[in-house]
């Protein structure tokens, strides 16, 4: 079956949310007690509420019921099923079996979307984190529409916490769609995020000025309004030093200013620290301060509520406050939703297909993960395979992928290419290549070098390989190591030498045989794999026909890897280690310190110190890895001369190679 | 250490912390409760008294993560920061008072990754009192402290303690 869900107002064209709007005047228009048609009669909906809520759910249930249909509720998932483990999308799968449509609010930013994916039947998200929360934004502009007609020109003021609301991004976008002017009055610190702003040039070639409005102070004392509206008519835009002559220009345009709406809401207490940074400063107020003014008379105050102290009992009892009215339209709203989706059964294409951009997925079994830690991907992967919009018009030519589920996004920092095995860092001049590997399916995109290097691919261009330690040095070097070792175990017998894979195992396995050698006690080996920064393939495991898995628990643990740079490895072999026991202590023994550490580790036993630059790649070649190879160390740059001077030439492009 | 010495400490880590960072731009410091949380605050404002721009502070509590404590099989859900900044492409410097075997520092990185990824993660400690059973150092350090195993270090500071002091008591003595 074909279906529609709703997960973003992106999901809705301008003509059908015109369409929407429609059909909620005729339900509005519709007695309260007359039957009517009974447009979802035989129907089921769900309601499955992760987070607490009161108005979406009752709303959406009040709307299903009026349609003829009935509610299944469970408005505390979190203590249900999920508590017993179960994941997204088997809780989609189960329960689309019981109900025509699921109404989902989920604490996770992109869960509605992973739901949907295996649902049979339409989503629709009622609060997904803090990205999206389009039912209410319906409510918004259908309230909007209502009081001020049209939407295009329309100014609206939005004010207070503008940073953590997840309705306050959604409206924005709509508004803009629309062509309405928005003004931002946050309170200090709570800021429309950059990225929104960012969206709002890009896509809707918004630009945006501050504004001195004496008028606004009725309202907020501290903060600078900010205009953000469609190109025309003015130049205004991005003022860094704002002085005399700009300043009355500024005012001027603000007197001729119509402010049609103002938009108020509540500070999003649960997720600040009081008396923090960004909590003080005075909180934008709507009172007796804005009724008096000459200037909002026709100014109608909204609010999603629910309100604390920012929107004063006083505006109840004045024509402009329609706040409850805002709320009441969430019933007929959510009755003309239900319908168009219903509607839409078996005529519907997909979400995925909807999207323009075709979405990224790595072809290889690791890739690049959401940069958010709140992000569905980051925690269901039974659920979700991360996927990606691939912009090519990041700040400075960046590589941008922007998260399907969430939409945050992430700088690409090294790709490669399937066929060829080869990587490199990303560069603006690469565009092309990559629209080409994109499109053939062979664009590789790595969190890291060593992500890249685990996967077997070689860097793209290298200069001249440098011995620098050879085979009689790295024994050496492996015995002095096994001498420190066992001077500094009191205990050799709880030693477990955990090599980190893959040639730190080979040289775990070595020093193992050297300190059996010299202690005449059996010394246990096992084996941790990591794959760059990809959290979920990681494991413990005793090496080929050891015991099972081996157990670290009060255990004197040696680390060993080939290569320290970073540091990320070890770090993340730390976590690894932590979670499945806690060692009496982890020691490290690396072969080779490169320097350049970006995590606080320091290796106990090393070696040698090869001080190193940035652009170069120390390699350790093993006897066991490299056939018809002698142990050895070498070094070699993988920028090489010509190409790190000349980046745009035909030769940087990496196909020509190949 | 007294009063004067650990103004003079701390004021030298916060030059560090810029000098390691090469300047304010993308820094964001991170205090580990309890004592943490008061030296960051302090560091941020020498920050700001320096270069005009105060870096961005976040508090964490990593008691959920501390490996000494028997967690009964559970996995601690990540546990948002008190005062929330974005750590990711950031320098983050890690804060606390006292740095001994390393383990909450390395609780401290576990719960970095989980809240975003920072380009680089840096430990500042007023005092290091040595003996480490896991692979972790301190890039800014105030002070080493050689003692015993028995000894304690106790770090008071003014918001908590109404004194700057740093003291080292027989375990037993612990206040």
């Amino acid at each position: 079956m074909k279906k529609r869900d709703l997960i973003s107002i992106e999901d809705l064209s301008n003509q059908e949310i015109d369409e929407l709007f429609q059909v909620a005047d005729n339900m509005l228009a519709r007695d309260r007690g007359a039957g009517g048609p009974k447009a979802c009669s035989g129907r089921i909906m769900a309601t499955l509420f992760y987070e607490p809520s009161t108005r979406t759910r009752l709303s959406f249930e009040s709307a299903m019921q009026r349609l003829g249909g009935t509610v299944i509720s469970c408005p505390d998932m979190k203590s249900s099923s999920t508590a017993k483990g179960e994941s997204i999308a088997d809780t989609a799968r189960v329960v689309s079996s019981y109900a025509d449509v699921l109404v989902v609010r989920h604490y996770w930013d992109g869960a509605v979307q992973a739901m949907a994916e295996y649902a049979e039947v339409p989503v629709i998200n009622a609060g997904d984190g803090s990205h999206e929360h389009p039912t209410q934004t319906l409510c918004d502009l259908y309230t909007l529409r209502k009081e001020k007609g049209d939407l295009k020109g329309l100014t609206v003021v939005i004010c207070g916490d503008l940073k953590h609301g997840r309705t306050i991004h959604s409206l924005v976008y709509a508004l803009a769609r629309f062509g309405a002017h928005v003004i931002t009055l946050a309170a200090n610190g709570m800021e429309l995020p950059q990225y929104v702003i960012e969206k709002l040039e890009r896509e809707y070639h918004y630009s945006l000025a501050p504004v001195a409005s004496d008028d606004l102070h009725a309202v907020v004392r501290e903060t600078d309004a900010i205009y953000l509206t469609p190109s025309q008519p003015h130049q205004l835009a991005l003022f860094t030093q704002v002085d005399a002559e700009i300043q009355q220009r500024l005012s001027k345009m603000a007197s001729g200013i119509k402010f049609d709406a103002f938009y108020v809401t509540r500070k999003q207490k649960e997720r600040i620290e009081e008396g923090s940074e960004g909590g003080n400063g005075s909180y934008p107020r709507i009172g007796r301060d804005f009724l008096k003014e000459r200037r909002f008379k026709d100014t109608v105050v909204m609010h999603p509520l629910p309100r604390v102290d920012e929107l004063s009992q006083e505006v109840d009892k004045d024509r402009r406050g329609i706040y409850f009215k805002q709320a009441a339209y969430g019933v007929p709203i959510r009755m003309a939703l239900l319908k168009f989706l219903f509607d839409s059964l078996d005529k519907a294409k997909s979400r995925a297909g909807q999207k323009k951009a075709p979405l990224y997925e790595s072809p290889e079994p690791i890739g690049p993960r959401c940069a958010n830690a709140n992000c569905v991907t980051r925690t269901e992967n039974i659920s979700t395979r991360p996927r990606f919009e691939v912009l090519f018009t990041g700040p400075g030519g960046a590589l941008i992928l922007k998260c399907f589920y969430c939409d945050h996004q992430l700088k690409v920092q090294y790709m490669g290419h399937t066929r060829s095995r080869k990587y490199c860092p990303y560069d603006i001049a690469l565009g092309d290549t990559v629209r080409e590997w994109l499109q053939h399916g062979e664009l590789a995109i790595f969190d890291s070098i060593k992500q890249a290097e685990e996967l077997g691919y070689e860097p793209y261009k290298s200069g001249p390989q440098r011995s620098i330690m050879d085979e009689a040095e790295m024994r050496e070097a492996l015995c002095r190591m096994s001498e420190e070792i066992l001077k500094e175990s009191k205990d050799p017998e709880r030693l477990l030498i955990l090599g980190i894979r893959t040639k730190g195992t080979y040289l775990a396995k070595r020093i193992a045989e050297e300190l059996e050698k010299r202690s005449q006690k059996r010394i246990e080996v096992g084996e941790i794999e990591i794959y760059g920064a990809g959290d979920d393939l990681r494991s413990l495991s005793p090496l080929e026909g050891g015991p099972s898995s081996p157990s670290v628990k009060d255990r004197g643990v040696i680390l060993v890897d080939d290569v320290i740079h970073t540091g990320m490895t070890v770090k993340n072999a730390m976590s690894i280690i932590f979670k499945s026991g806690r060692p009496q202590s982890v020691r490290l023994a690396v072969l080779v310190d490169r320097g350049h550490r970006e995590m606080p580790v320091k290796p106990n036993y090393v070696g040698k110190h090869i001080p190193s630059s940035e652009k170069e790649r120390v390699r350790v070649k093993l006897r066991e890895v490299e056939q018809d190879e002698r142990d050895k160390v070498v070094i070699y740059s993988i920028v090489s001369p010509e190409n790190s001077h000349q980046r745009s030439a035909p030769s940087s492009n990496p196909k020509a190679d190949n | 250490m007294q009063s004067d010495e650990i103004q003079r400490t701390i004021s030298r880590m916060a030059h560090e912390i810029v000098e390691k960072n090469g300047g304010t731009a993308n820094l964001a410091l991170v205090g580990i409760r309890s004592k943490g949380a008061h030296l960051v605050r302090r560091i941020a404002g020498k920050i700001k008294n320096l270069n005009g721009v105060a870096p961005p502070v976040g508090i964490i509590d990593i008691t959920p993560y501390r490996d000494d404590i028997e967690k009964g099989g559970k996995i601690a859900e990540p546990r948002p920061m008190e005062v929330p900044v974005s750590v990711d492409d950031k320098t983050v410097v890690l804060v606390d008072d006292v740095i001994y075997r390393g383990r909450t520092i390395r609780a401290a990185l576990d719960l970095m990754g989980q809240l975003g990824k920072p380009r680089r993660i840096l430990v500042a400690i007023l005092v290091d009192r040595g003996e480490r059973e896991l692979p972790i150092k301190a890039d800014i350090l105030g002070k080493n402290v050689r003692v015993g195993d028995s000894q304690r270090v106790n770090v008071l500071l003014q918001e908590s303690d109404g004194v700057d002091q740093v003291t080292v008591t027989e375990d037993w003595q612990r206040k």
